[in-house]
Order: C-alpha cells, then structure tokens, then sequence
C-alpha cells in the first residue's frame, strides 16, 4: 500500500455519487419522469437564439426550430444577433420574411445581453434559449412543456448530445454529454440542478422577470440563472426525451477553452456569490450532496492527476536507473506474463473498475432513456482512454485561473 | 424521511456493500495467489526430496538423474519471482508471505547444496551465485543488483542464482551466512566460494565470476 492511499477517500465518494445516483434513478419520481407523456397543451412559447458570428450554424439551428412540431402561432422564435461581424447578419435575413422569425440587432454586449433582449422583446409565458451551434428534434417542445406542470417549476432542461461526432474527441464528449443526460435526468427528481444549458432550456417567464433575467455570471450565465433559481426556491426539471444536439469543440485546445470557462465559471459562483447554498439544508440535496460532491470532485480529478504524474515519474525513475549498465537488447525486449497469478488486483484498481463500469452503465441508460440515435461504441472507447487524460487539464487551468485572478474571453 | 434522505442512505449502504465486496474480492484473489504458491513450494519440497533419495540409491552412478536438478532450479527461479511479486504486492510483513518465504529460502539451500553434491560426483564445475539482499530499507543498490541478476540468469540459463533476504530469522540461512562470513554490508555476493561486496554495475559484477564461467555456459545473448 502506497501512496494511493490517497486516492481511496475520492474513490469511496465517487463509488457513492454513482450509487446514489442508480438509486435515484430506481425511485419513485424518476420513474414518473420517465412515464411522462409529451403534452398537448400549448401555451405560448418563444425561443431565443443569441448569435455571435455563427454563420455557419445559425441557418440549421433555425431549420430545426421551424421543423418543431408546436402550433405555429403559439412558438416565437427570436434571433438576436449580439453585434456579430461575420456573415451571420446575412444569413439571419434569410429567415427575416417568416411570421415566427423575429430578427433583433444590438451591439456586442455578452450572451447574457442578446438572451435578455431577446426576452424583452416577447410576452409569451415560456421562454427558451437555443445556442446558435445546436439542433433540436421536433418533438423536443412537446416533450419539455409537460415539465412546467408544477407551478414551482421554473425551469427545464433537455437531453444534449453531441452533433454528428466525427473523430474520436467528439465521440468522448458524446459518452459525456450523454452520461449527463443520465445525471441530469436522476438529479432534477431531487432537485439538484444547478446549470440549465444553453442547448434548449426553458424557463417560466414569470419568474425571469422576478428574478430580474440573466446576468454575466463569470461567462457561465446559464449556472448562474440555475443557481438564482435554486436560491429562490423554485424547481429546475428536465425532459429526458427532449433532444437536442449541440456542436462541440473539436480539438482539445479548444475543448480545454470551453471546459476551463464552464470549471471557473462553477467555481466562482458557486464559492463566491452562491456560497450560501453549499450545505444548505433548505436546499436538499443540491446543498447538502451535490454541490458539495461537485466541489469535491475538482479537488479529487486534480490530487489523482498529481498523484498518477508523481507516481509515474517516481517508477520511470527508478526502472531507469535499475536498468543502467544491462544491455538494450534486454532491456527493450518486453518480458511479458500473461499468468493471472501476475494480475494485479488491488483495491485501488477494483475501485477504479467500479467507478468506470458504473460511469459506463450510466452512459447506456442515458442512450436508453432518451432515445438518443447512434452508436456508442467509439464514445466508450475513447471516454475509456482519453477522458482521465484531458479532464486534469481543464482542472488544473481552471483552479489556477481563479487562485491568479486570471479572466479569459469567452472565444 | 425525506426521498434526498431515504436515497442517500441506502447509496451509503450500497456503496459500503460494493466497497466490502471488493475488499473481500481482493482478499480471496491474493489467497488463491498464496494458495498457489504454497502449492508450488510444495511440489518443489517432493522433488528435493524425491532428487535427494534419488540420489542416495544411485550412489554409485549419481550423475543420472543431473538433469532433474536443472530443472528443478528452474522451477525455483520461477517460484522466487512469484514470490517476490507476491511481496511487493502484500508487503514484507504478511505472515503468508513470510511462512512462504521462509520455505522457499530452505529450498535454495536444499538446491544449493544438491547441486554441489552432483557437481562433485559428476565432476561438473556448475556456475552458481549466493546473492544477498535486504528489503529492510538499508540496501540502496539490491534492486540494481536484482535486475542485473535476472538478466545473467536470463542470458546464462545455466546460472543458478540463489537469492536470499540477509535478515530472515531462519537458522539454516543464518548458518549459511555464518558458515560462508558473510558480513551485513549489502549486496552481498558468494561467487565460486569468494564472498563479495557491493554493485556498482553489471560490468563489475560480471568480473567476480570464474574466467570463462559465463561465456562457457549456453549463451543467449544473439537473441
């Protein structure tokens, strides 16, 4: 037993975290979740597409919005180009002659803005937002208006996947997105969402307009309106069947960016203006487990890099300088043993097993419970092998950028 | 009890399950491990043993049954490495690894001193090396010496190298050490019956044998 020690405590949590998620997933309320018919009624909806230079995918994210099927005079959709300087104005004009196309121009001020405007500008009782890099399916507003039964609910998020993944980094956010999916769905029946996604939330416009719509939230505005929600006693639910695809960062320079802006954006609010709410009991389960176990997990994902570097290095070492003065010929040959006898079952390896099974089996749930189309193969995969590689280094960017007081552009 | 409450008690007690289960996994992993390796000293002990009277009632024609105690020592280099895995995986102080060891150490011996018997009635002159270390923490250059073992033996197969942990409270092995002078000044090396101290590299270690010891044997360094 060495120096993994460490790791056991992070392992025990995240064996819990799963497990309390499988739990809930069995209970009572999930299932309800899962039996909940898409609905007939119709109240009067609009969606609001912020854009900012997203020529090349704002004309498929409105193709989709119009394919919605939802009576025409009740659904809305506003474009609000947030000051873009490339082709997007052009493009936008092309939907300027459809009656549910409203079309709104501003000056460059921050998503926040374009999605406050674009609320402005409408009286309908619900109020969505759809990033400009996402397509939804058209049974997608049928499935989400059902979640606003309840008058405390305030908002409802969908099942996110990835768009058409074309390489293996796309494939593991896929796995990703669609684990969360999973989550998402167990954690809205304890009321434990603290981010609604730019990919087709909803929100109740009555209470957007009491809680004073959106602000910047340290360029993570969809956590910040989640947590304001939360603060203020109202329910965030999620419509499982839902979906909707969002286009992700396709290298992992640009990944790391976007992960890094979501890490600081959760760290500051959540440890700065919304610290109330950690151990919140008038919170539940958002207060006393998620937030908490979220926080945790920054610091776990960021030992367990540590650990596996330090660890690694120290063996690299040593087997070099046991191997100093033997000739090459030996020293390169591999000397394998496929005995079992030689496997090395330990308790960090099994716990680690555990954790990686139950991530899977939530990632094959998610496909399952939302319907979601495609093949998972490759997402397994490379969520296998790739994932633990990258998320340190999003991690460590991100705790450094808040202990250095570093802000970064949102592109 | 609210349903938060309610599920996160029964994740708790879920998660102590899976935890235990694999704590109890591993465990029964690592006696089956100890169980084979028992299993293996013991069909070692019967072959000694079968080798040693073997050799008595063909006293006058001993050399017969030679090849039997090269294989033998092969068995015994394998079971060493076993059992070195064993205890960097379940720590010097596990008893079972302790009783093991103990047991294999008396077979080295028992092997070592065979051998000798035959090299004498046979008039061989086989190459073999008495290495001692210590996983005590007071020998920075054992795992050097270690794997420089491995390789002679790997590339000399008929080599027989004896390794055994200098503080073993075994009194056949603490007679050998008094027997052969053997100081507490680890690595410590008996090559052709000259003790020696230290490793430094292989080149040096390699010069403590016999001239022409190693070249002599069959070498498998083209491959």
């Amino acid at each position: 037993m060495g120096v993994e020690v460490i790791a056991y405590p992070f392992l025990f949590i995240a064996v819990y975290f799963e497990a309390f998620v499988l739990v809930t997933l069995l209970s009572k309320p999930a299932r309800a979740a899962r039996a909940r018919a898409s609905g007939a009624e119709t109240p009067t909806v609009a969606v609001i597409v912020p854009c900012y230079n997203e020529e090349e995918t704002v004309a498929g994210t409105c193709d989709s919005l119009l394919a919605l099927d939802y009576p025409k005079d009740k659904l809305e959709i506003i474009l609000v180009d947030d000051g873009s300087t490339d082709g997007t104005r052009e493009t936008m004009a092309r939907f300027a002659g459809n009656s549910q196309m409203r079309i709104i121009r501003k000056e460059n001020g921050g998503k926040h803005t374009a999605v406050n405007a674009g609320i402005a500008a409408t009286s309908a009782e619900f109020v969505g937002c759809l990033d400009a890099d996402s397509f939804v399916e058209s049974g997608a507003l049928r499935e989400i208006i059902p979640c606003f039964a309840e008058p405390r609910v305030a908002a409802v998020t969908a099942a996110m996947s990835v768009h058409k993944p074309s390489n293996l980094l796309l494939h593991m956010q896929n796995a990703e997105y669609i684990f969360g999916i999973t989550l998402r769905h167990a954690l809205a029946t304890v009321d434990g969402l603290y981010v609604t996604p730019g990919p087709f939330s909803f929100y109740r416009r009555s209470v957007l307009e009491e809680l004073g719509g959106f602000r910047k939230g340290h360029n993570t505005e969809d956590m910040e309106m989640a947590l304001r929600i939360q603060r203020a006693g109202y329910g965030i639910e999620n419509a499982v069947r839902a979906r909707v695809y969002t286009k992700a960062p396709h290298t992992i320079g640009k990944l790391v960016k976007q992960r890094t802006r979501w890490t600081t954006g959760f760290i500051r609010n959540v440890l700065g203006e919304y610290r109330d709410l950690i151990g919140s009991r008038r919170h539940h389960a958002l207060g006393m487990l998620i937030l908490p176990l979220a926080v945790t997990a920054i610091v776990s994902g960021i030992t367990l890099f540590f650990l596996a570097i330090g660890t690694s290095v120290r063996n690299a070492l040593t087997a070099l300088e046991i191997r100093e003065g033997i000739p090459l010929s030996y020293v390169l040959t591999p000397h394998p043993s496929f005995d079992l006898f030689y496997f090395p079952a330990s308790l960090f390896l099994f716990l680690a097993a555990l954790t990686v099974l139950l991530s899977f089996a939530f990632i094959v749930i998610g496909k399952y419970v939302s319907k979601t189309p495609g093949r998972l193969g490759l997402g397994l995969v490379s969520y296998l092998f790739l994932y633990g590689l990258i998320v340190p280094l999003w991690l460590v960017r991100s705790v450094s950028d808040v202990v250095l007081g570093i802000h970064r552009s949102w592109r | 009890m609210s349903l938060v409450a309610r599920n996160a008690l029964i994740a708790l007690a879920l998660t102590i399950v899976l935890t235990a289960t694999v704590v109890y996994a591993v465990a029964y992993l690592n006696n089956a491990r100890m169980a084979e390796l028992a299993t293996i000293e013991d069909q070692i002990s019967i072959d000694t043993l079968s080798l040693e009277t073997q050799f008595s009632l063909l006293a006058s024609a001993p050399c017969d049954s030679a090849a039997s105690s090269t294989v033998l020592s092969g068995e015994l280099a394998d079971l060493g490495t076993r059992l070195a895995y064993a205890e960097n995986q379940l720590g010097s102080d596990n008893p079972q690894v302790m009783r093991l060891k103990y047991r294999y150490s008396l077979l080295e011996i028992r092997d070592y001193l065979l051998t000798k018997q035959f090299a004498s009635a046979c008039r061989t002159k086989p190459t073999a090396v008495l290495y001692f270390y210590s996983n005590s923490g007071d020998c920075p250059d054992c795992d050097n010496a270690g794997y420089a073992l491995s390789y002679l033996r790997d590339t000399y197969p008929t080599l027989r190298v004896y390794s055994f942990d200098y503080h073993l409270n075994l009194g056949a092995l603490k007679t050998l050490i008094a027997v052969n002078k053997v100081k507490d000044t680890l690595p410590a090396f008996i090559i052709d019956g000259k003790v020696s101290y230290g490793f430094s590299s292989l080149a040096d270690l390699e010069k403590r044998f016999p001239k022409g010891a190693l070249a002599t044997s069959t070498s498998l360094s083209g491959r």
